[in-house]
This record gives structure tokens, sequence and C-alpha cells, in this order.
């Protein structure tokens, strides 16, 4: 691992960048794997305020997983307090309004067995496979945000899908 | 190129263009585009990046390194330094000491108004702050004690232990010489883990590790509280350790023997008086020499 030049967070272009590249990251992170009734976005705000608080004592290196495990640990204490069923976002309703309504209602049935289908994966397999398909991000920068393998990446991308197919044909 | 293998490379966005041409004429080419869309829906909502940073870095930072291990045990130690010696100076006996020279005596009042006589070159300490659970004094030399009606009133020497009620006594503890003298109430004097209660009147002596135990005349108080001294069946030598005491001189015996049993008193307010009162018996003859006197055969 190349030395870093500063040993820890504190400084404010550092961490305005870090920042930057990962709150978003985070916030989907946390999104996809508890679902929004858990209020993802304090949770992110909190890891990130506890980084800033301690900058001093951790290393730029370590950032990442360190707000990672607080968002992740912040949830986890959440869903003990809340043993909640998995809600996504709501289904807007398109602007543009030339369907029919026969495919309008197709369409939110198959929206609503899909969300279903979604909250009945795991939440690892959750997780990976909402960054790939919605994120569009490669299963090489899951692994590297979930620090796992692209290998297990890749498996818990392909068994999602083959779960989702199924429920929704068996629905 | 396989189907699966196909369905792989598009779930990690890696088609090339001639496999996404084949990827489009799988079968389920039509339910997997529609699940992708679908799939839009629940992306994440954006979140306000930069109004979450201006939150977050407003708040206080802590910018001090990581405290190394010893600083909070050295505070761990300090409290238990300080919680220590607070307990040690709280509960050390502080020891009141009274002590007499030769020919010299001293009146002590207890904390409970009990009174004590101390005759020359002796020591008597008590604990004044634990006196109100145990009235315990240690002695070294000759006590004359009135106690005050209490509790268990101790005297402890070297030679054993002398417990009372309320009552007066008299503790004599020299060299080889334990004496302890009842004058009211009943006195328990152990020693050697054998206990013996003494009434009005009665002696307690060990003598060489040797102990007796006789009656003696009713006397109200010790003699040496009037200034005189008496013995009553003891070594010369005792009597002339206790003229020693008294007078502050050397006394030297010239071919006498010293371990002779006598009875008598001197008094402790004329040399010459007291001189004679001890040699005139015995047949003696002495010479004063400033702080020496020498006792010889006639």
């Amino acid at each position: 691992m190349p030395k870093s030049l500063q040993d820890n967070i504190c400084n404010e272009v550092m961490f305005s960048s870090f920042f930057k590249k990962h709150y978003q990251s985070l916030y989907s992170y946390l999104y996809y794997k508890f679902g929004d009734y858990l209020n993802p976005e304090d949770k992110t705000q909190e890891a990130f305020t506890k980084l800033w608080q301690n900058c001093g004592k951790v290393k730029p290196e370590k950032a990442k997983s360190y707000v990672f495990t607080i968002g992740n640990n912040m949830m986890l204490n959440e869903v003990k307090h809340h043993k909640v069923v998995l809600q996504h976002q709501k289904i807007k309703p398109k602007s543009h309004t030339n369907e029919s309504p026969e495919f309008l209602m197709q369409e939110q049935e198959y929206l609503q067995k899909l969300q279903r289908a979604i909250g009945n994966l795991t939440e690892s397999e959750r997780t990976a496979f909402l960054m790939n398909r919605v994120e569009g991000k490669r299963h090489k920068e899951i692994a590297a945000i979930l620090e796992i393998s692209t290998k297990a990446v890749e498996k818990r991308i392909y068994r999602a899908l083959s779960k989702l197919r199924q429920e929704i044909e068996e629905l | 190129m396989k189907r699966e293998d196909l369905i792989q490379k598009w779930l990690d966005h890696a088609l090339t263009p001639e496999e996404f041409e084949a990827f489009t004429q799988l079968e389920d080419y039509e339910e997997l585009t529609k699940m992708q869309t679908a799939l839009q829906y629940f992306k994440a909502p954006e979140v306000d990046v930069d109004a979450a940073y201006n939150t977050v870095t407003t708040t206080q930072k802590d910018t001090s390194k990581p405290t190394s291990w010893f600083k909070p045990l050295l505070k761990i130690a300090a409290i238990l330094v300080i919680g220590f010696g607070t307990y040690l100076y709280a509960t050390l006996p502080t020891l009141t000491m009274h002590d007499t020279v030769a020919a010299n005596k001293t009146l002590v009042k207890l904390p409970d108004t009990s009174e004590v006589a101390l005759n020359a070159v002796s020591s008597l300490s008590f604990d004044e702050d634990a006196w109100e659970e145990k009235r315990e004094v240690n002695l070294e030399g000759e006590a004359y004690f009135k106690v005050a009606k209490g509790k268990t009133f101790s005297v402890i020497t070297n030679d054993g232990v002398v417990t009372v009620l309320g009552t007066e006594f008299n503790v004599k503890q020299r060299n080889d010489l334990f004496e302890v003298f009842c004058y009211e109430g009943s006195v328990k004097v152990t020693h050697n883990d054998t206990s013996v209660v003494l009434q009005p009147g009665q002696r307690y002596l060990i003598l060489d590790g040797k102990e007796f135990r006789n009656e003696e005349e009713n006397l109200k108080e010790p003699m040496w509280i009037h200034n005189e001294s008496s013995f009553k069946s003891l070594p010369l030598q005792e009597v002339i350790e206790e003229f020693e005491r008294q007078y502050d001189v050397t006394v030297k015996a010239q071919n006498i023997d010293i371990s002779q049993i006598v009875t008598g008193s001197f008094t402790h307010t004329d040399i010459d008086m007291a001189l004679q009162s001890i040699t005139l018996p015995l047949n003696l003859k002495y010479q004063k020499k400033q702080n020496s006197i020498i006792l010889k055969r006639d």
C-alpha cells in the first residue's frame, strides 16, 4: 500500500473529496440493504459526522471502511428496534399517459410483483443486485465497496436474478 | 457463446457489441430488459451531498491523536494512590504518648476522665480516636489507674494484659518483674494465656517467670503516689533499680547479695533518708559521689 502523505483524514480538501466520492455511495448501499423505512440518509450523515469528529484517529485508507461499518452498524441497531418489512420506493406514476389503461395496470402489477420479490431477497443479494442493476456498477466496483471477492459478487447477483425471475413467474 | 455466459456478462456490463447482438437474440432478452427497466424505479434517491457536507463539517472536530495506553492508567493509578493514602491517613492510629524520665512522676487524664498516675521512667500511649470503641492503653513501666466506669478497659504490657470494667489498680512492668495490685473493684490479668481475677487487696506477681499470688495489707492507693516506694518480699535488685529511677542516680553494689528478699520502703523526697532506710536494716554502708552511689558491707 502506498504510504499516504497524511496520517489522518482531517485535512479539509481531503475530507471534502472523500465526502463527495463516498456519500451517495454509502447512502445507496444502506438504502438497498435496509430499504427506505429506517432512514438511511440520517445514518449516512451520522456516519460521516463521526468520521469528521474523529478524523484524527482515522487513516485515509481506512476512512471508507470506517464510514461503511458505522453506517451499517447504525442501521443494524435500528433494525433491532424496528423489525419491519422492507418497503422500497413508492412507484411513481409516469407523467406521460399515451398507453392504454390495461397496459398501465399490467405494468403496475409487474412492478408490485418485482417489489415483493426484491423484498424477499437476502440483504446481501439485494444490495449487490441493486447496486449492479440500478447504479450500473460493475462486479469489481461492488466487490471493492463490500470488501468481498468479485466471484462472490457475481454469485450473489446471479442468484438474485434467478430468484427474481422465478418468483415473478410463479405469482 | 452459451446463454448463461451471456447473461453473466450482461450482468457485469461487459458485453461486446457482437455479444450484445447475440444477447438480444436470447429468449430471455425481453424479460430481462423489462425487469431492467422496472428496476430503475427502485433507484436510491439522490441525496444532497453538499448540504450534508455543510452539516457534517460544522460539527466540532476532535483532532486529538489516539492517546497512549498508559495515560488512562496513570489516572487510575493516581486515584488509587490518593484513595489509599487518605484511607491510611484516616485509619492510622494516632497515638497519644506520655513519657516520664527518672525522678519524675506525672498524672495523665484519659479521654473518659479515667486517671493514670505514671511513675518514673515509664511510658503510656493510647489511641484517642478509637477511645470510644475500645479503652486500651499501652504501658511500659509502672502506673496507677483510676478507671471510670464504662466499657472494658485494657492495659497492654509486654508481659501481659490487664482488663477491668472500672476500678483502681496498679500495674508495674519492669525488666523481669510484672506486678498487678488491685485496690478497688476487680481486675483480670492475662499472662501467657492464663487469666487471673484479682479482688481488692490482692497482688499478682511474676518474677523471673515465676508466678506469685498473695494478699497484701488493705491499702487504698499505692505508696508511690505519696512519694514512697514500698516493697514486699522482693529481691534487693528491684529495690535498687527503683531507687535509681526515683533519684536518677546509678547505684553500685559491692560484695552484696542483691537477690536477697527484702521488705520495706523508701521516700522519694530525701535521698539520705531513703538510703538509710534501705541500708540500715541490711547492715550496709553507702557512699555518695555526685550521681553515683556505692553500697558496701559494713
